[in-house]
């Protein structure tokens, strides 16, 4: 269980937070990879139709921090560990750095064209998905690691605990509409069926020890906490009694609509402004849950100072239970309490955006209708002019629970004969000036395959990466006749 | 025909670049090396007796005797995991009379496992003592901490002086903290 716990914080240690929920900048407008209409759903959609092979159609998971990598603190490298995570990551991290896992993996996922408006391409499918994010709670470590002796005045900021979690099940369903020769727009609307969710991101108050008024020193605690939970205590229950259910059934039922439930929606579009420049954007996940099932709140709200047992002899002879008074009189200060009440998270949303210059025609003298590119198209689709080369900039910001986190994007994309495509990017954002990826999307018959992978320079050296992150996927597509 | 050659390259190149990864040695063993023993302080009692109350005392003895319920040190959070500790004591008398206070420690079957007995004299000028007793390595036994239920708290006057009063607000105040590592890791 040791191990495993290890095995779980090295992880947490290699990855980039700032992708809470995933950024995708590899598989944004990726038009030859049929995932890519999740991030864009009025991406261009050069297929008749499509379908994800379940289960393995895509896969995509990111881990990490921001603040220090797993080489900082389990390096052979004969310093004592007690001293490496003081300086490291007590010390060394802020309230600002943060650990996260994002894991997604595809149920279902099947595009197709409309039969009588060929302008239509529909799509649908399910996805599980599991967000995990925490800032470092950097007051509260400090007080747990050093304690707060000799530490007169100093305030221990309980805000810096802010926690988020969501294992989902999503039911997507969307429609892209080629509007003209320039515009592509599309929307997906969405059913989250939530399976687990905790967060704990608007605590307030602090922790201070001050000179006391009567007694030697004064501990003064003043808190707004809250814990939300929903789904936990279901699948606590029935791991804990086999009369109610096992884990595997009791997540399987609240994935399969039997949780809590919300809704939201993505909306996207593509616009050429000439024959090689277009100009994309989307938005993801503008949406909420509404959790009302399956609830375990938990608040500490209030304020209580402690100077110990305060005793003066007009009481001292009436009471000995002074200990049990004082006990007392801090929980009704500072009520420790559960509480079922419903609640409401917001989904994280995301925005995109991307310019990109297309150049060097795949096929000179394509027209629209014999436009060389991969796969089967419907005969009265107008596809304009495929081209080789793709060089442009993408945008991509992600609502936090500390605001808005943007990163900026550069990227090259080159097509390979008609089996492969590859992109490289260069993303830069607080976390990271050197994350460079590299994706490529392979055609082999029916079958076409995608793998990606962030942050490439740091494979040098895992152990010092602060950032991992890939995706893949299998899918079918029917190959162009005229290839 | 060129073009395959050439993705068939690339795509090489990509799959022989992932593999080729490398880290540097890591050893999570390390980790039950880790030492968290952050250190807490709070103060344990403060209790005042006034000049007029020690003059009453004359009618019980000439002393005040009080044991006190203290579960704190002896709740499992703290008893089995506290490694060290400093009690630290401030006493201060304005009052004309010379006092013995004593705070002890009793366990729960009601024996006095420790005791520190501070003897002030009496004022003017203001009488200031102040005492840290150490426990654990170096100090006293850590058990009389975590054994401890009860504070038995006694204040004696032993000038024989049970009249005088300096001023209306002379008195005894005794003020006191702990201050304990504790190996949370």
């Amino acid at each position: 269980m040791k191990k495993l716990l290890l095995l779980s914080f090295s992880l947490i240690l290699l990855g980039n937070i700032e992708l809470q929920a995933q950024h995708k900048q590899l598989l944004y407008d990726f038009q030859e990879i049929p995932q890519s209409i999740l991030l864009n759903p009025g991406v261009e959609t050069p297929y008749k139709w499509y379908s994800g092979i379940p289960i393995v159609s895509g896969f995509s998971t990111s881990i990490g921090s921001s603040g220090i990598a797993a080489g900082d603190i389990f390096a052979n490298d004969g310093l004592d560990i007690t001293d490496k995570i003081r300086a490291r990551v007590i010390n060394g991290m802020s309230a600002n750095d943060e650990f996260s896992f994002t894991n997604q993996v595809e149920v279902v996922n099947v595009g197709f064209r409309g039969k009588n408006n060929s302008e239509n391409f529909y799509s649908f499918g399910a996805y599980n998905e599991f967000d995990f994010i925490t800032y470092w709670p950097k007051d509260l470590a400090i007080l747990a690691f050093e304690g707060n002796a000799n530490e007169l005045g100093r305030l221990y900021d309980l805000s810096h605990l802010k926690l988020r979690g969501e294992l989902l099940n999503v039911y997507h369903f969307g429609v892209n509409r080629k509007i003209n020769d320039r515009l592509t727009m599309g929307v997906r609307g969405k059913l989250y069926s939530s399976i687990v969710d905790f967060n704990s991101s608007h605590n307030k108050g602090y922790f201070v020890t001050n000179i006391g008024s009567n007694n030697l020193i004064e501990n003064t605690i003043v808190a707004d906490m809250e814990l939300r939970t929903s789904g936990i205590k279901s699948v606590r229950d029935a791991a804990r009694d086999s009369e109610k259910g096992n884990v595997k059934s009791t997540l399987i039922s609240r994935g399969l609509l039997g949780g809590n439930l919300g809704l939201g929606a993505d909306f996207g579009f593509s616009y050429y402004i000439d024959e090689q420049t277009v100009i994309t954007g989307s938005v993801l996940d503008l949406g909420f849950i509404y959790h009302t099932k399956d609830l375990q709140n938990y608040t500490l709200k209030g304020s209580a100072s402690n100077e110990g047992l305060i005793i003066n002899v007009d009481n001292l002879f009436a009471s000995n239970n002074f200990w049990q008074d004082l006990i007392d009189d801090v929980e009704e200060d500072l009520p420790f309490e559960n509480t079922t009440n419903n609640y409401i998270t917001f989904r994280p949303t995301k925005l995109y955006g991307s310019y990109r210059y297309n150049f060097k025609k795949q096929n000179p003298k394509g027209n629209g209708r014999n436009c060389g590119c991969s796969y089967k198209k419907p005969n009265n689709l107008r596809i304009k002019n495929m081209y080789l080369n793709s060089v442009g900039g993408q945008v991509y910001v992600i609502n936090r629970p500390k605001g808005p986190q943007v990163s900026l994007t550069g990227f090259y994309q080159r097509k390979l004969g008609n089996f492969l495509t590859a992109k490289a990017s260069y993303t830069v954002n607080k976390f990271s000036y050197t994350n460079v990826g590299l994706g490529v999307s392979i055609k082999a018959g029916f079958l076409n395959m995608y793998l990606m992978a962030d942050n490439l320079l740091a494979y040098q050296n895992l152990a010092n990466s602060q950032y991992a992150s890939f995706q893949f996927g299998l899918n079918i597509i029917p190959w162009n006749n005229n290839r | 025909m060129i073009n395959k050659i050439k993705s068939s390259f690339v795509l090489f190149t990509i799959l022989l670049g992932l593999l080729s990864s490398c880290s540097d040695e890591l050893n999570f063993d390390q980790f039950d090396d880790l030492d968290v023993t952050p250190t807490f302080e709070s103060s344990i009692l403060f209790i005042e007796i006034e000049e007029s109350i020690i003059n009453f005392s004359q009618v019980i003895a000439g002393s005040i005797v009080q044991d006190i319920d203290f579960d704190a040190f002896s709740q499992d959070l703290f008893a089995k995991r506290v490694i060290s500790g400093v009690v630290t004591y401030e006493i201060e008398n304005t009052t004309s009379k010379d006092i013995t206070i004593s705070f002890g420690f009793l366990d729960e079957n009601g024996v006095l496992t420790d005791t520190e007995t501070f003897n002030v004299g009496k004022a003017p000028p203001l009488v200031s003592l102040k005492r840290e007793v150490v426990y654990g390595p170096g100090g006293k036994s850590l058990d009389i901490i975590k054994n401890t239920v009860k504070i038995r708290l006694s204040a004696t006057n032993t000038s024989g002086d049970y009249v005088s009063v300096n001023q209306p607000d002379s008195k005894v105040v005794l003020k006191s903290k702990g201050e304990f590592k504790v190996r949370l890791k």
